[in-house]
């Protein structure tokens, strides 16, 4: 009996042990939170300083972009930078980890939705010191300065690097054969659905292959919501009321807005196939010319002159028109604008020079070179206009940027989002013929739940 | 009922000297005793740590109100109660009531057509491949193959042959062999389940065929061939001979099988995201969507004790059905 309880002492001394051991780590990791504050008081960059900074899969060769971009700043500074490309499947677990653990980079990209999410976290720098430095809220359009702010605090958590916007792209010759005049074709929501339409009706194959006149991927999409609140947005909708303390995703001008939607799939007008797939399959279906019309972002116009981007086929690439988001019955267009920003970590031991590396990153020159890269927007008003003003098919997104919109910034965006998604892809579902029948009554319900559930998130923080 | 002594003296004397042996037994059966225990040990404490100390973990968190605005206070997180308990089991005003129920019953259906289906067409096959005929070893080792493909690579596989335009399987059904005059939506709606439950099948097979093809050769053929000479048929071979035989073997499938499919997580993530829609939310996509794309983390908590409370109920149902094979295994 002695020996079992000895036995049994050791394995919970053992487990004891590693316990403290683990307290111990945590004692450690505030001392070297003083020691990242006294540093911060230092206004001297270090040379030889090491600044670990995460950023997201930009474009095809994330890390050697990166690394190209910073490579000047590295010679100016003699601060090097660290770039670790973390995926987006795993990035929000990353930076929430690091954030709370204080066991991360210097610095990080974070999508603009989940801005406010990291910072209710209280692991990133409250940034409303520096920012004069970079030119302030004055050198950034207003939705975009937006997604650096926590509503309810008085802080600047973050700093705008890239833009991009949803924005309406289609076929100049499938367009041309049904007689549609471009400039018109997507003014306003009337004239979006008549273009299907007549799309329908004069075009069903072009070059001896069936075209669908428009597509977009269901609740598999990340960004469905993005797709479908231009449409809310036009009909004088929101996702939130004003204070965003309570959902209105099931008014009557969301529930229009939404319905018209669903109602271009139950018309024949949206190719249901497309619901299965994710939003980069569906944009291949664009590419590879089985849709007419499609809303994406900017990244892909960097890819119709890539000759290694073989989902084109030589008809679709030749033939790319952009154009902006309709407007809706009271002649206002919106679309959603994101992008990423910067975010730096609370923890960091190297406070300055993290900074110097966000001041570099939001320069004019490097903003527009960095976006060409990628084929996104800068953040920077001065810049993005240059490069809106670079094309047609730029300019179409520079105005659908402006017409930009985004959403409250708020910690419980993102679990409202997937609310929301899930809800919007059960509506698309519906209107294809699956699962519930689709019914005046079936939008409605399903928008009541997504309230109810955005509601109850809201909640969360109470 | 003691035997009458006829040498009392010297059997005093053999117990006097037999004292001061009797405790030297158990000390040597206490030292034989030991190595078992040493031997467990490690394994022991891995499993306090990587098993008992999480869920010990995760049933406190299920007491708490633990949200991302608490997330940093971790076990500090404000005491909750049973109330995610009862918020999710019992309150219709609660959002995710609804969906908890819903993967509930999704995951009951998914579980049942799993399991049963690998294990009938696991055994069918086994039977069949028990049979000589030529190639059977190549046959044998293909038959495998399904098993060693990752559940990723399982799940991209077939949602690309899923897909109602192009995929495969509406090729097969509809312009290949005219069995149905419609393409069928198999990644949206109710077939979604059939969706995850075809490839968790397929992917399941080989394990099962391995096992029972085992079994079947570790039965004794004079038993078949002394059924066969008395007349029997094949039928009432299989089903009086064969499957009694191999009932130790379907109940420890039956016990795995169970449990991982009601543990299914990758195959209706990696098919549908992390919401696969009310007709194939599992169980563990509920939880981890609510736990970590929602940032739920005491709901989510409350919901995997709920899982684990009833997959150990299932353990204890089962061994109370299959004690006695086990004792014959």
């Amino acid at each position: 009996m002695r020996r079992k309880l000895a036995t049994a002492s050791w394995l919970v001394a053992a487990v004891l042990a590693l316990v403290v051991a683990a307290c111990g780590g945590s004692d450690n990791k505030s001392n070297t939170s003083t020691a990242a504050k006294s540093a911060t008081n230092a206004t001297a960059l270090k040379k030889g300083t090491t600044v670990n900074f995460w950023i997201m899969p930009n474009g095809p060769q994330p890390q050697q972009d990166m690394e190209k971009t910073v490579a000047a700043f590295e010679q100016q500074t003699g601060v090097k930078v660290n770039v670790e490309v973390v995926g987006w499947d795993v990035q929000l677990d990353r930076i929430k980890n690091a954030a709370v653990s204080g066991q991360g980079p210097d610095v990080t990209q974070a999508g603009t939705t989940q801005v406010p999410f990291f910072a209710a976290l209280g692991g990133f720098e409250n940034l409303n010191d520096r920012i004069s430095q970079i030119g302030g809220k004055g050198a950034y359009a207003p939705g975009v300065w937006q997604t650096t702010q926590l509503q309810g605090q008085d802080g600047t958590y973050a700093v705008p690097w890239f833009t991009e916007a949803r924005a309406i792209y289609y076929r100049k010759d499938v367009l041309e054969k049904a007689g549609i005049d471009p400039a018109t074709a997507f003014t306003d929501v009337n004239a979006f659905q008549q273009t299907l339409q007549t799309i329908k009706e004069k075009v069903p194959t072009i070059g001896g292959k069936p075209i669908s006149p428009f597509g977009m991927p269901g609740k598999k999409a990340f960004d469905l919501v993005h797709h479908v609140m231009p449409f809310v947005w036009d009909n004088g909708g929101a996702e939130l009321n004003d204070d965003a303390s309570k959902s209105t995703i099931n008014s009557t001008q969301a529930e229009q807005g939404v319905d018209f939607v669903a109602q271009l799939v139950k018309k024949g007008l949206f190719d249901k196939s497309m619901l299965e797939r994710d939003g980069t399959q569906v944009e291949n279906q664009f590419k590879g010319g089985r849709l007419a019309v499609w809303i994406g972002g900017p990244w892909v116009l960097s890819t119709i002159d890539r000759t290694d981007d073989k989902n084109w086929v030589a008809a679709a690439r030749k033939n790319v028109g952009v154009a902006p988001m309709p407007a809706g019955p009271d002649g206002k267009a919106f679309t959603f604008v994101g992008g990423s920003n910067l975010m730096m970590f609370k923890s960091s031991q190297h406070k300055n020079e993290a900074w110097a590396l966000m001041k570099y990153l939001s320069g004019d020159t490097v903003q527009k070179d960095y976006a060409n890269l990628l084929s996104f927007f800068p953040a920077r008003l001065k810049p993005q206009e240059e490069v809106g003003n670079s094309d047609d098919n730029h300019k179409a997104f520079y105005s659908a940027i402006k017409q930009g919109r985004t959403y409250a910034p708020i910690a419980q965006w993102g679990p409202i989002e997937n609310a929301y998604k899930g809800r919007f892809g059960n509506i698309l579902d519906s209107a294809a013929g699956q699962g519930k029948p689709f019914s005046e009554g079936e939008v409605k319900s399903e928008l009541n739940a997504a309230a109810k559930e955005a509601d109850a998130l809201l909640q969360q923080g109470s | 009922m003691s035997t009458p002594t006829l040498q009392p003296d010297v059997s005093a004397e053999v117990t006097q000297r037999r004292v001061p042996r009797e405790p030297r037994r158990p000390r040597r059966r206490h030292r034989k005793s030991r190595l078992p225990y040493a031997l467990i040990a490690p394994a022991l404490v891995f499993m306090v740590f990587v098993h008992g100390l999480p869920a010990i973990g995760g049933f406190v968190l299920s007491l708490k109100k633990f949200n991302l605005f608490t997330f940093r206070q971790l076990f500090g997180a404000p005491w909750n109660g049973l109330e995610n308990y009862r918020s999710i089991l019992l309150d219709s005003d609660n959002p995710l009531h609804n969906g908890f129920w819903g993967a509930v019953s999704n995951t009951a259906v998914y579980t049942f057509w799993t399991v049963a289906g690998t294990l009938v067409l696991g055994m069918a096959i086994a039977l069949l491949l028990h049979r000589k005929m030529r190639g059977q070893r190549i046959v044998r080792t293909l038959i495998l193959v399904p098993w060693i493909v990752p559940s990723y690579v399982v799940a991209v596989l077939w949602s690309f042959m899923w897909q109602s335009d192009v995929g495969i399987v509406n090729k097969f059904l509809v312009d290949y062999t005219h069995l149905l005059g419609h393409r069928p939506v198999w990644l949206l709606g109710p077939n979604t389940m059939w969706a995850i439950v075809i490839p968790s099948i397929w992917r399941g097979i080989p394990l099962a065929v391995l096992i029972f093809l085992a079994g079947l050769a570790a039965q004794p053929q004079e038993l078949h061939e002394a059924a066969a000479i008395d007349g029997a048929g094949p039928w009432r071979r299989f089903r009086h001979i064969t499957l009694p035989l191999l009932r130790p073997l379907i109940a420890v499938q039956l016990l795995f099988g169970v449990i991982y499919a009601a543990y299914q997580f990758a195959i209706p993530t990696v098919m549908f995201g992390s919401n696969p829609g009310p007709d194939a939310d599992l169980m563990m996509t509920f939880i981890v969507r609510q736990s970590f794309s929602n940032s739920l983390y005491g709901l989510g908590a409350a919901a995997s004790t709920l899982l684990m409370l009833v997959m150990l109920v299932w353990v204890a149902v089962w061994y109370r059905a299959f004690r006695r094979d086990l004792e014959v295994t």
